[in-house]
């Protein structure tokens, strides 16, 4: 019995939460407030996605939040000079590249990946500045599709939703029955029995974080497709937020133990306080420390494993 | 001076003490012998206080201990040295001997210089106190350990395989450094594997078997067939499997230019198939860099490799394991082994290929049938099939590690130290499986301080010394003197 409360310690603290909103505010188990509690954290959902992967092999991506930032301000900028479809892929494009970047620095040349992506993280950020001029740019009206990545629905259910679901549901599988997802969790347990192996480390590495990269843009574009402005200095943080997500989910900082589908219900876990702080009035200050507090119960929950 | 009766300790349903008799006295070097599992780690940490027993007594300096904690055992003059060292690397020297041993707030760095230096210079050893421990060797670093444990009032000093880790040469400093200290009325309770040390070093030796003292004997008065036999009721005579009687095999591989430790000259020589070519020689004697660059894990350093029909280059892991080419490294944890993955995973990860489909996707049906038979194979002693690789005991985790290149077609084994931390019982079968690979037709190279098992497996021995080939053994002519001379520099 104790060993099934374990193995399962993030959905119980998903559940306990989901009973406590909907016993504090009648208005938390509405249709309406799930859809948005999921549009606004589908972004976040993405992102901590990317963020697993890179943590399982042992690193960590502090550039997330920049890339975000990078990617909204670059397709509001390519909304006047390009096609929709153009733009948007060639925003995915660029986080990829970002992302290479970081895992090129780490894989190959060996820089620690903290101060790798602290670096990236100033760069893009420095980026999103430049390019915007300092000031948020709103999409051109010819590109205004991309509101539909943001707000619209399929059947009642958030198109970002549906993304979300999707894209972690193909990580699951990459990551439980393919020979990459394999690779990534070995280059966390021991890098070293893995290169023995006659694995390259270094290509798994640069891989993860240049997925980490798309999937980071990808969040990006979604967030633009809420507001339909591209803002600089937006992101602020959210690296801290997805580790936080990844972490809840039983995660290992050291690399070699996480899972797709605690990280999920970590981003809901985080998304849902929010939420229900929203819905009762509690200051943003407030949620904050209670956010703190959600992370270290959890983390101590699991440590008695 | 320490009296154990009857200690009984459990965890969970597993019962890891049944009832263990110990006596220590002051001034003697009591050797504590016993297969991985016999509870031997476990009485260690009963005795240091770490656990509690669950019945027995302890009775220490004529005082019975009711409450067993660190804190007492300190204060009866008890420290212990684990195999896994508790050195702070980055520190120095004197730094580590002293580390929270600081009567005043302030460094006062000359003073705790010369007293480490003193310390270290009564052990008999010379070691620069302001070097970082991470710069020593391992035997240096097990002198400050030692010499940590002095600046207590220690009455009885408790070693867990502290030979492990060293070459002959310096096992010999430390026995000796052992003797003074007993000399000096230090009680030392030893953990080993190694009889031959016990042997020459300890007055009393206690055996321990599935949680209990099987015999207390005075050393001397029995020999290693018979202790081996408290042990687990077998001759040792049986541990090394039988060599075929003819050669089986015709073909060799010409090994030239391969780059050693010392590189202005690089090393030749050839193996023959099916045999079991032992590399010896003292710690430091580049016999693991042999190893390793001739699995091309240093990359391309102009090593040849000449079988009948090719030659080849190693340049990197991938590289050789497209040849046929299998490594188990020496340190397990550290190269070896996915700890934190299961069995399955450990074995099926130098050949995922063969799991799954041409799109890459793990077929884990398959992944499990093929994991079954290597494990029914190698006899592999385990729980449930999911636990992590770190679950099992040494030997299995060594089996499991060996399980990995059976599962490709291996053609060439490179294998270093092949037991090291793996009990008595568990050595003889994972012995048995590198003969049969040999017979098999696989090209064995194997590393190993062990003597008895360097010359026990090996059908022709290398030695090196300082990276040079100082010579090749027949197998009649294994003797240790015969090894040793070509391994130790003569002058």
């Amino acid at each position: 019995m104790k060993d099934k409360i374990l193995k399962y310690d993030t959905l119980i603290i998903f559940l306990l939460l989901l009973i406590i909103s909907s016993v504090v505010s009648p208005s938390f188990l509405t249709g309406e407030n799930i859809s948005n509690l999921l549009r606004q954290n589908a972004p976040i959902g993405l992102v901590s996605l990317g963020m697993l992967l890179v943590i399982l092999t042992g690193g960590i991506d502090l550039s997330v939040g920049s890339i975000v930032a990078f990617a909204g301000v670059a397709f509001a900028l390519l909304s006047y000079e390009v096609y929709f479809g153009a733009g948007f892929i060639l925003v995915l494009i660029g986080g990829i590249l970002i992302g290479a970047t970081s895992g090129y620095l780490v894989a190959f040349r060996r820089i620690t990946p903290f101060i790798a992506t602290l670096a990236l993280m100033t760069i893009v950020r420095g980026l999103a500045y430049l390019l915007s001029k300092g000031a948020p740019i709103t999409v051109g009206s010819h590109s205004s599709a991309i509101l539909y990545l943001g707000t619209g629905t399929i059947l009642g259910v958030p198109v970002s939703a549906i993304i979300l679901f999707v894209i972690f549901g193909l990580a699951y599988v990459m990551l439980r029955y393919h020979v990459f997802g394999r690779h990534i969790i070995a280059v966390g347990s021991n890098e070293e029995a893995v290169r023995l192996s006659g694995i390259s480390v270094e290509r798994t590495k640069f891989l993860v974080y240049t997925i980490a990269g798309f999937l980071t843009a990808l969040a990006g574009l979604m967030t633009v497709g809420r507001t339909g402005v591209g803002t600089p200095n937006i992101g602020v943080g959210l690296e801290l937020d997805a580790i936080a997500a990844v972490v809840i989910g039983g995660a290992s900082l050291m690399g070699g133990k996480g899972s797709v589908v605690n990280t999920l219900l970590g981003v809901l876990i985080l998304g849902m306080i929010g939420n229900i702080m929203n819905l009762m009035d509690v200051t943003a200050y407030m949620q904050q420390v209670v956010k703190g507090l959600i992370i270290i119960v959890a983390v101590l929950f699991q440590k008695n494993k | 001076m320490l009296q154990l009766e009857n200690i009984t300790k459990s965890f969970g349903g597993v019962k890891a003490l049944r009832g263990v008799t110990l006596d220590v006295r002051a001034g003697e070097i009591h050797a504590l012998l016993g297969e991985n599992g016999a509870g031997k780690s476990t009485l260690m940490k009963v005795i240091s206080g770490a656990h509690q027993p669950d019945s027995g007594s302890i009775v220490m300096n004529g005082e019975t201990i009711v409450h067993n904690d660190p804190h007492t055992a300190q204060r009866h003059g008890i420290s212990i040295i684990y195999q896994e060292f508790s050195l702070v690397p980055g520190l120095s020297v004197a730094e580590n001997i002293y580390l929270g041993k600081n009567t005043s707030k302030w460094m006062q760095w000359q003073k705790i210089n010369q007293q480490a230096s003193g310390l270290i210079q009564s052990l008999g050893f010379e070691i620069d106190v302001t070097r970082q421990v991470s710069a020593l060797s391992v035997a240096e670093q097990q002198v400050v350990e030692i010499a940590k444990a002095l600046t207590t009032d220690v009455r009885l000093l408790i070693l867990d395989e502290p030979s492990a880790v060293l070459g002959t040469q310096e096992v010999q400093k430390l026995f000796s450094l052992l003797r003074n200290l007993r000399d000096n009325g230090v009680a030392i309770i030893y953990i080993s594997h190694h009889l031959d040390e016990l042997q020459t070093l300890s007055d009393r030796i206690t055996v321990l078997k599935d949680g209990k003292t099987v015999a207390t004997i005075q050393t001397g008065t029995a020999d290693k067939d018979q202790l081996v036999n408290l042990m687990v009721g077998r001759e040792l005579s049986q541990m090394y499997p039988p060599k075929p009687a003819t050669r089986l095999f015709d073909e060799q591989i010409e090994i030239s230019d391969l780059a050693s430790k010392n590189a202005s000259t690089p090393l030749s020589f050839a193996v023959r198939r099916g045999e079991i070519l032992g590399i010896g020689g003292l710690v430091g004697a580049g016999r693991t860099e042999a190893l390793e660059n001739l699995f091309g894990l240093h990359g391309k350093v102009g090593t040849r490799i000449s079988t009948g029909c090719y030659t080849y280059q190693p340049s990197s892991p991938r590289k050789a394991i497209q040849q046929g080419w299998g490594m188990v490294p020496e340190d397990r944890k550290r190269y070896g082994g996915l700890l934190s993955l299961s069995i399955a995973q450990n074995i099926s990860i130098a050949n995922l290929a063969q799991v799954s489909n041409r799109w890459g996707f793990i077929d884990p049906r398959k992944e499990e049938q093929v994991t079954r038979t290597l494990i029914d194979r190698l006899q592999v002693k385990l729980g449930a099939k999911d636990d992590p690789l770190s679950s099992l005991s040494g030997g299995n985790q060594q089996k499991v590690i060996l399980a990995k290149w059976l599962n490709r077609d291996l053609k060439v084994l490179l294998i270093d130290e092949p037991t090291r931390g793996v009990d008595v019982g568990a050595r003889a079968g994972i012995y048995r499986i590198i003969q049969d690979l040999a017979d098999q037709g696989v090209y064995v190279l194997m590393v190993s301080s062990d003597m008895e098992e360097l010359m026990g497996l090996s059908d022709r021995i290398l030695v090196l010394r300082d990276g040079r080939l100082q010579g090749v053994l027949e197998r009649a002519d294994f003797t240790e003197e015969n090894i040793l001379k070509l391994a130790i520099a003569s002058t």
